[in-house]
C-alpha cells in the first residue's frame, strides 16, 4: 500500500465517475424497456446492501487492503487464492473498459484508425496516472469531475431548451408490471454498474476520515444512480424506446438531437469528452487497483514498477477478449455479469463477511472479557 | 535521478513513437471533402437505385474572398450514381467525384414519389441510420410529381444551397402556414417504429421547367424558372407512400399532431364566405381514449388562441357578443378540418395520428391484444370526437373595419 | 573552498576553534586568516589581494597629538556614499580636537567607533575573508596602525537606480511603486507596508564567487514553520559560482524540475509581496534584482493580480472568469481548430465549415502544418519585438503583422480563419497576468497541436487528462499545487477562480499558513448606518 491518504470529498467524485464511466453510454437496463430508469434505481437500491457488506469488511480490517485480510480471514493458502483471482477480475475488468472505449471510439469517430491504437493510447495515459499514484488520481479526478459536471448541467439544460423531451415516450409505466424491471436490476444493473463499487474496498483504506466511509459510498452511489436514471429516462424520453433499444450509444443519439439557437448543434465531442474522461477514471481505477493488489500480495517493494507490465497485459487483453464488437457486447450481456461479476461481487465478500464476522466477533468477545 | 529521468524519456520516446507510426487514418482535410449537401434517391427502369449527389461548391458559397469569387459559378454541383444498393450506388459516385464523399454536413434527403408508393422507404433508410457519418437529424422530403433527382439539381436563389432553401422552407411553412412537417431521419425512424402510429413527410415539388432550373440563369433573374415549393403532406402505411393530403387535410392533421404553431382560419358571416380571417398564434392539442369499448374512443381536445388578422366585410368587433359568435365559427370551421383529415384517414387504415400510442398509454393491457391489427382492424372503426375552443385574444392595430363607415 | 565559505557566516568566537580544528586545510593555511598589527602590511597584502584594482581608495591619515597615529580608510570608488565618507568619518576623525587630544595609540580603534564615527552600521572585523566581503560590498574599511582589527563603516551608496514605477506588473490601481535592485530598498519597501516586528528577515551570502545578499522574509506566526525550515534547508545546500537573478535560485530550489509550470512565483511590486505575506508565504528577496521570489506558489496564484483585491468583487471575479478562459484559449485554440478542420468537421456548423473549405481551397498544406508556421511564425515576431531596440521594435511589428499576416492570406499561403485563431492564441497568452505561466502555455501549446493533428479530439483529452494529471502531481514545498481546487478546500475555492468580497474572508489558506489562521474579524460585511425601506417620514422627528 502506497502512503496515500485521500479525503472523502475525494472518494466521493471517483465513485460517481467510476460509475458513470462507462455505463452513461449504453443503452443499461433497456430489457426494461421505459422502465429502464426504474430498473436502475432499483439496482441502485440493491447496491446499496452490497456497498454495506464491503463497508463492513472495511470496517473490521480499517488500514489494510483485501487482498491481506482476505488471507487473514481465510487463511494464507486460501486468501493468497482469493487475493489473486480478485487481481485478475481487476485485470479483466480494466481491459473490458478499454475495449468498450476503443470500440466506441472506433465506431463512432475514427473509423479508419485501428482499434488497437485508441486502446494503446488510453492504455498509456492510465500507465502514466498509476505511476503518479492514487492521490494524483483523486486530485485530477475533482478537477475533471468539475469539467464532467458542467457537461452534464449544459447538456440537460440544452436538451431541456431544445424541446425534444417527449414525455410521452415513457409511458405507460410498468406496462408489463414489475417483474421484467426487478429482473434486469437484479441480473444486469446490480453487477453492472453498481456491483462493481466492489474496486473501492481497495481504495477504502486510503481514506483519511474513515468515519466518513459508509456516507460518502452511499451518497455517491445514489447520486450516481440517480444520474443514470435521468439519463436512460432522457434517452428514452428523446428518442423513444425502439430507438434506444436498437442503439449501441443511445447518449451520443440523444445529444446529436440537440439544435438549440441555430449554432448549437452537432455537440458529439462534448460526448466524447465526457465519455473519455469518465473512461480513463473507470480504466485507471482497475488498473490502479490491480497493481496495489499484485504488489500487496506477492510483496513487491515498488508497486510503480508494474504499471508498464501489467499496462502491456491490460492492452493486450483488451484486444484478446474478443473478436468483434457483437461477440464483446453478448459477453458483457450474458456472460459476465453471471459468471464473473456474481462470485466476486456478491459471493466472496459475503462469505469473507460471515466468516469474520464470527472470527472478529470471537476476538472483539474475549477482548470485552478481558 | 538518472533512473528517473530514463523512465521520462522512455515515455516520451512511446508516446512521440505513437504519434508518428500512427500516421493519420481518420484524418481529411476539409478541403480535400466533398461536402455534400443533399441526396436523393430515384429508381430508374433496371430497378437500379440512382443517387444523385448534391456537393456544395465552397467557392462559390462563401462570397468574398480572392479567389473565390463568390457566385461566379454555380453553387453546388450535382453527380449521380446507380447501383443495387444504396451503398453501392454512393461508393460508384467516387468514381466521378475527385474527393472524398462526406455526408457529415448532408441535411436533406429526397426520395422520389415512384419508390415511396412501390417500395417504402424502410430499404433506403437503415444505410443512412447505421452509417456514423450520416447525420439523422437531416430532413426528409417526398419529391412530388418529379424526380428526387431533380429536386436537387434546381439551383435556388437567396439561399444558394438548394437543400438549405428546401429545409428552410419547410420550416418556415410549417411555421406559418402548418400544412408541411418537418421531418428528420430519426422521426421518420421513430415513428416507423412504433405499432401504433404511421409517418407523414412533405412534399416537394418543383414549380415551372425542371430543365431550366440546372442552369446558372435560372438565378439570374427575379422570377426563376424553377422554384421549389413545399406541397402536401405525403401519408405513408406499412413504410409505403399511400396519399397526399393536402389545404384543409393536411392541416387538420396537423392540428390532431399538435404541430401547428401559426395558421389562418377563415370563417364565414353572416352568409358571405371567407368573411373574417383569424390567425392562429398558439394552440394546444390533446388527444386522449376511451378504452371501455372494444373500439376505442377518441377525445381531441383542441385549444386555440389568435387574433383577427382580416376582415373583408363589415363586422362590428368592438362588441364582445360578437366576438364570442366568431369564436363559434372559428371552432366550427376548426372542427370541419380535424374531422375531414380523420374521416379520410380512417379510410386509408393508416393511423397517422398516433392514436394507437394514445390507447397504448392509456391501457395496455388492451393495446396488446389490438397492436398486431390496430390499422387494420381497429383505427378505421375508432370514434373520434373533437371538442375545440377557439380564443379571439386581440384584433390588431384597428377596431372596426372601415367599411363600417362607409356602410353608415 | 567549501569548508572556507562555510566558515564565514559563524562568530569570531567560533571561528578561532575552527581554525585550530580545520588548520590543515590547504585554502586557511594559505592566507592569513587574521589582520595583523602592521598598517603597511595590512595595506600591502589588501592591494595585493585586490590585485591592485584601480577603483580601490586608500587614503592614509595621522592623527593623534602629534599625528603618531596612522589610519588608512578604505573604500571601493563608486559603490560607496562618498558624501558620508567625508562628512561622517574622515572630517570627524581629522577636524576633532577633544579626540585628537584623547586619542591613545592601543584604544584608538574603540575611541573612534564610539565618539567619532557618526554613521549607523559600524562594527569591528577581525579576519581577512570579512574585510575583504564587507569592503566588497561597499562598507568603509578603518585600519589603525598597531591594532589588529579593522573598522567597517556601512557606507553603502553610489549610483542605483530609484524607485520606479513597475514594468512588468502594471496596474491600473494601487501602489506604483517596484522593487528596485538594492536588496535594502527591497526589504525597506516591504516594511513600510508591514510595520510589525513580526515581519522578520533572515539574511544570507550565497554564491561562492558573487557573495549574493540573500534574505528570507516572512511574518512570524503567519508562515508555516515547516516551510520556512524547508526554505532555509533548501538555499543553505546552493553552492554554485554566482546568483545574479533571483531565477537562479528558483530554479535551484523548485520541487520538480521536469516541468514547465513555474512552481515559484515572482514579483516586482511590495504590495504583492505584502499580501503573499499575510496569507503565509515566504519571500526570498535576493540583492541585484527587483524580482522577488514567492513560495510556496500554487496554480492559481499565477491567474491572481493583486489588483484583483483592489477592486470590488464581482468585477474582479468576472475579471478572472475572463483570464481562466483566455488560458484555456492560448493553450488549445489552435488545437481545436486543427482537429475540427482534419477530423472532426461534423462538429463545424454547415456555414461555417464551407466558408472554412472556401478559405482552405486554395492552401497547400495541411491544417497543422499551417498552424505550425503561422504559430512559430508568430513566435519568432514575438521573440525579436522584445530584444530590438525599441526603435526597430515597430519595424518588426509591421513586418510581421502586414507582410507576413496580410501577404500571406493574399499569397494563399494561409487562410484567414488560421490567422484569427492564431492572432486569438496570442492575444489570449498577453492576457494571462503571469509571464511565466503564458510562456509555458506556449510550449504546451505544441503538444496539444501535434496531439490534435494525430487523433483529433481523442488526443486533445488525452493530452488535456495526461496534462491535469502533470499538474495535480505537481507540489510547491510541499503544498499541492492545484489546491484549493484539487485537493478541494470549501472555504478558500472562493478566492481562485472566484474572488469572494473581502469581507468574506475570513481563514488564511490552510496548507500554507502557520498556526495564526484568522486573518479577519468578524461581522466586516458594510451596510448602510439604519433601515431606509418604506419608512413613514411624517413619524419621524423633525418633519
Amino acid at each position: 500500500m502506497e502512503k496515500a491518504k485521500i479525503s472523502a470529498y475525494q472518494l466521493f467524485v471517483l465513485i460517481v465517475l467510476f460509475e458513470l464511466g462507462s455505463a452513461m453510454l449504453i443503452p443499461l437496463a433497456i430489457e426494461a424497456k421505459q422502465d429502464a430508469w426504474l430498473a436502475i434505481l432499483i439496482g441502485m437500491a440493491a447496491g446499496f446492501c452490497l456497498f454495506l457488506v464491503y463497508y463492513s469488511l472495511y470496517a473490521y480490517y480499517p488500514d489494510t487492503p483485501p487482498t491481506d485480510y482476505a488471507q487473514k480471514i481465510m487463511g494464507t493458502v486460501l486468501g493468497r487464492m482469493i487475493a489473486f483471482l480478485y487481481v485478475l477480475y481487476f485485470v479483466y475488468l480494466s481491459a473490458r473498459v478499454v475495449r468498450d472505449f476503443g470500440e466506441m471510439l472506433v465506431i463512432v469517430f475514427y473509423p479508419e484508425t485501428p482499434l488497437f491504437i485508441m486502446n494503446a493510447l488510453m492504455v498509456l495515459v492510465a500507465v502514466y496516472t498509476v505511476r503518479k499514484g492514487i492521490e494524483v488520481l483523486a486530485r485530477t479526478g475533482e478537477l475533471l469531475f468539475v469539467l464532467v459536471s458542467l457537461l452534464a448541467i449544459s447538456g440537460l439544460f440544452l436538451i431541456v431548451v431544445a424541446g425534444i423531451i417527449e414525455i410521452s415516450n415513457l409511458q405507460p409505466v410498468l406496462e408489463e408490471g414489475m417483474k421484467p424491471v426487478i429482473k434486469t436490476a437484479f441480473t444486469q444493473t446490480l453487477y453492472f454498474p453498481f456491483g462493481e463499487i466492489v474496486v473501492f474496498m481497495m481504495i477504502l483504506p486510503y481514506l483519511n476520515q474513515p468515519k466518513k466511509a459508509k456516507r460518502t459510498g452511499l451518497l455517491a452511489l445514489g447520486i450516481s444512480g440517480v444520474t443514470l436514471a435521468l439519463i436512460m429516462a432522457l434517452n428514452t424520453s428523446v428518442l423513444g424506446v425502439a430507438t434506444v433499444e436498437r442503439s449501441l450509444f443511445p447518449l451520443l443519439s440523444t445529444i446529436q438531437a440537440i439544435e438549440v439557437a441555430g449554432f448549437l448543434e452537432r455537440l458529439d465531442v462534448s460526448f466524447m469528452v465526457a465519455s473519455v474522461i469518465g473512461g480513463f477514471f473507470k480504466i485507471t481505477l482497475f488498473f490502479y487497483v490491480s497493481v496495489a493488489g499484485t504488489a500487496s500480495l506477492f510483496k513487491i517493494k515498488e508497486p510503480t514498477q508494474l504499471a508498464y507490465p501489467l499496462g502491456v497485459v491490460i492492452l493486450l487483453l483488451s484486444m484478446m477478449i474478443a473478436s468483434n464488437f457483437t461477440e464483446h457486447l453478448q459477453e458483457g450481456v450474458d456472460i459476465v455479469p453471471l459468471y464473473v461479476h456474481f462470485p466476486f461481487q456478491v459471493m466472496i465478500p459475503v462469505i469473507l463477511l460471515i466468516i469474520a464476522f464470527f472470527k472478529k466477533g470471537k476476538q472483539n468477545d474475549q477482548a470485552i472479557n478481558k | 535521478m538518472n533512473k528517473l529521468n530514463r523512465k521520462a524519456m522512455f515515455l516520451f520516446f512511446i508516446m512521440i513513437s505513437t504519434v508518428f507510426i500512427s500516421g493519420c487514418w481518420s484524418q481529411k482535410e476539409l478541403n480535400e471533402l466533398a461536402i455534400i449537401s443533399a441526396m436523393a434517391i430515384d429508381k430508374n427502369e433496371d430497378g437500379k437505385y440512382v443517387k444523385t449527389i448534391q456537393f456544395v461548391n465552397p467557392g462559390n458559397v462563401a462570397g468574398g474572398l480572392q479567389g473565390g469569387g463568390g457566385g461566379q459559378g454555380p453553387a453546388v454541383t450535382v453527380y449521380t450514381a446507380t447501383g443495387d444498393t444504396i451503398l453501392e450506388a454512393h461508393i460508384n459516385a467516387s468514381a466521378k467525384v475527385s474527393r472524398r464523399l462526406y455526408h457529415a454536413h448532408a441535411n436533406l434527403l429526397v426520395i422520389s414519389e415512384e419508390v415511396a408508393r412501390e417500395e417504402g422507404i424502410d430499404g433506403i433508410i437503415d444505410a443512412f441510420e447505421r452509417d456514423p457519418e450520416v447525420r439523422t437529424e437531416s430532413k426528409i422530403v417526398i419529391a412530388r410529381d418529379a424526380k428526387a433527382g431533380d429536386i436537387v439539381k434546381s439551383l435556388t436563389s437567396i439561399d444558394k444551397v438548394p437543400s438549405e432553401k428546401v429545409n428552410k422552407t419547410l420550416l418556415v411553412t410549417e411555421r406559418a402556414r402548418g400544412e408541411n412537417i418537418v421531418v428528420s431521419i430519426q422521426d421518420f425512424i421513430s415513428v416507423s417504429a412504433s405499432l401504433g402510429r404511421e409517418p407523414v413527410i412533405s412534399g416537394f415539388r418543383i414549380k415551372g421547367e425542371p430543365e431550366k432550373g440546372k442552369k446558372m440563369e435560372n438565378v439570374q433573374q427575379s422570377e426563376l424558372d424553377a422554384t421549389l415549393e413545399a406541397s402536401g403532406l405525403a401519408v405513408f402505411k406499412e413504410e409505403k407512400l399511400i396519399d397526399w393530403y393536402e389545404g384543409d387535410l393536411a392541416k387538420g392533421t396537423m392540428w390532431i399532431l399538435d404541430k401547428i404553431q401559426q395558421t389562418d382560419v377563415k370563417v364565414s358571416w353572416k352568409g358571405k364566405k371567407n368573411a373574417v380571417v383569424y390567425n392562429v398564434i398558439r394552440q394546444k392539442t390533446n388527444v386522449s381514449a376511451d378504452t371501455k369499448n372494444t373500439y376505442p374512443e377518441m377525445t381531441i381536445h383542441v385549444r386555440a388562441e389568435g387574433d383577427i388578422r382580416e376582415l373583408t366585410t363589415p363586422v362590428d368587433i368592438t362588441d364582445p357578443a360578437v366576438i364570442s359568435d366568431l369564436e363559434k365559427e372559428i371552432e366550427k370551421e376548426i372542427k370541419k378540418q380535424l374531422e375531414k383529415a380523420v374521416t379520410r384517414t380512417q379510410k386509408n387504415n393508416s393511423d397517422i395520428f398516433g392514436f394507437g400510442e394514445v390507447v397504448h398509454r392509456t391501457d395496455p393491457e388492451k393495446w396488446k391484444k389490438m397492436k398486431r391489427d390496430w390499422d387494420d382492424e381497429y383505427f378505421p372503426y375508432v370514434n373520434v370526437n373533437v371538442k375545440v375552443d377557439a380564443f379571439i385574444r386581440r384584433t390588431g392595430l384597428r377596431t372596426n373595419s372601415f367599411h363600417s363607415n362607409t356602410e353608415k | 573552498m567549501v569548508p572556507f565559505f562555510k566558515r564565514k557566516k559563524q562568530s569570531n568566537k567560533g571561528k578561532r576553534q575552527e581554525r585550530d580544528s580545520s588548520g590543515s586545510s590547504k585554502n586557511s593555511a594559505e592566507e592569513k586568516d587574521f589582520i595583523g598589527s602592521s598598517l603597511a602590511a595590512n595595506v600591502d597584502k589588501i592591494r595585493q589581494k585586490t590585485g591592485y584594482s584601480s577603483d580601490l581608495v586608500i587614503r592614509l591619515i595621522n592623527i593623534g597629538p602629534q599625528s603618531e597615529i596612522k589610519i588608512a580608510v578604505l573604500y571601493v570608488k563608486g559603490m560607496v556614499d562618498s558624501q558620508s565618507i567625508n562628512d561622517f568619518l574622515i572630517e570627524q576623525i581629522m577636524k576633532n580636537k577633544a579626540l585628537q587630544e584623547k586619542i591613545m595609540p592601543n584604544e584608538a580603534l574603540d575611541i573612534i567607533t564610539e565618539e567619532a564615527v557618526a554613521l549607523g552600521g559600524v562594527k569591528s572585523v577581525q579576519d581577512w575573508e570579512e574585510l575583504f566581503t564587507v569592503l566588497m560590498a561597499g562598507n568603509t574599511i578603518l585600519l589603525i596602525d598597531g591594532i589588529n582589527k579593522a573598522l567597517s563603516a556601512s557606507t553603502q551608496g553610489g549610483a542605483r537606480r530609484s524607485v520606479q514605477e513597475s514594468t512588468t506588473n502594471v496596474s491600473v490601481r494601487g501602489s506604483k511603486e517596484a522593487f528596485t535592485e538594492s536588496i535594502e530598498t527591497n526589504t525597506a519597501m516591504v516594511r513600510r507596508i508591514i510595520n510589525n516586528p513580526n515581519l522578520w528577515t533572515e539574511s544570507m551570502k550565497i554564491g561562492k564567487m558573487t557573495k549574493t545578499e540573500v534574505s528570507i522574509m516572512y511574518i512570524n506566526g503567519i508562515a508555516k514553520n515547516e516551510i520556512v525550515e524547508e526554505v532555509r534547508k533548501r538555499l543553505k545546500r546552493i553552492n554554485i559560482d554566482g546568483i545574479l537573478e533571483s531565477g537562479y535560485i528558483e530554479q535551484l530550489i523548485e520541487d520538480q524540475t521536469l516541468t514547465t509550470f513555474p512552481t515559484v512565483h515572482h514579483t516586482e511590486r511590495p504590495d504583492c509581496v505584502a499580501g503573499n505575506l499575510l496569507e503565509g508565504r515566504i519571500a526570498i528577496l535576493v540583492n541585484g534584482t527587483p524580482f522577488v521570489l514567492l513560495v510556496p506558489a500554487l496554480f492559481i496564484d499565477f491567474f491572481q493580480s493583486v489588483e484583483d483585491y483592489y477592486e470590488r468583487f464581482d468585477i474582479s471575479t468576472a475579471l478572472r472568469f475572463l483570464r481562466t478562459v483566455t488560458f484555456l484559449i492560448s493553450l488549445i485554440a489552435p488545437a481545436v481548430y486543427i482537429a475540427a478542420t482534419t477530423f472532426h468537421q461534423e462538429m463545424i456548423p454547415t456555414q461555417l465549415a464551407i466558408i472554412i473549405a472556401a478559405q482552405r481551397e486554395s492552401v497547400p498544406f495541411p491544417a497543422f502544418v499551417e498552424a505550425l508556421i503561422m504559430e512559430v511564425t508568430f513566435e519568432i515576431l514575438r521573440e525579436a519585438g522584445i530584444r530590438m531596440p525599441k526603435a526597430i521594435g515597430s519595424t518588426v511589428s509591421i513586418v510581421g503583422a502586414l507582410v507576413i499576416g496580410q501577404a500571406a492570406v493574399q499569397a494563399g499561403i494561409v487562410s484567414p480563419a488560421m490567422v484569427i485563431i492564431v492572432s486569438m492564441t496570442a492575444i489570449a497568452s498577453f492576457a494571462t497576468p503571469s509571464y511565466a505561466v503564458a510562456i509555458s502555455a506556449r510550449l504546451v501549446r505544441f503538444v496539444f497541436m501535434i496531439s490534435a493533428a494525430t487523433f483529433g479530439f481523442y488526443g486533445i483529452i488525452l493530452a488535456f487528462i495526461m496534462l491535469t494529471v502533470h499538474l495535480c502531481s505537481l507540489r510547491s514545498f510541499g503544498v499541492p499545487y492545484m489546491s484549493p481546487l484539487a485537493p478541494f478546500i470549501p472555504g478558500e475555492a472562493g478566492d481562485t477562480i472566484l474572488r469572494k468580497p473581502i469581507w468574506a474572508y475570513s481563514k488564511r489558506p490552510h496548507l500554507i499558513s502557520g498556526e495564526n489562521k484568522v486573518s479577519e474579524g468578524k461581522h466586516q460585511k458594510p451596510g448602510p448606518p439604519g433601515p431606509r425601506n418604506m419608512t413613514n417620514h411624517y413619524t419621524e422627528k423633525g418633519e
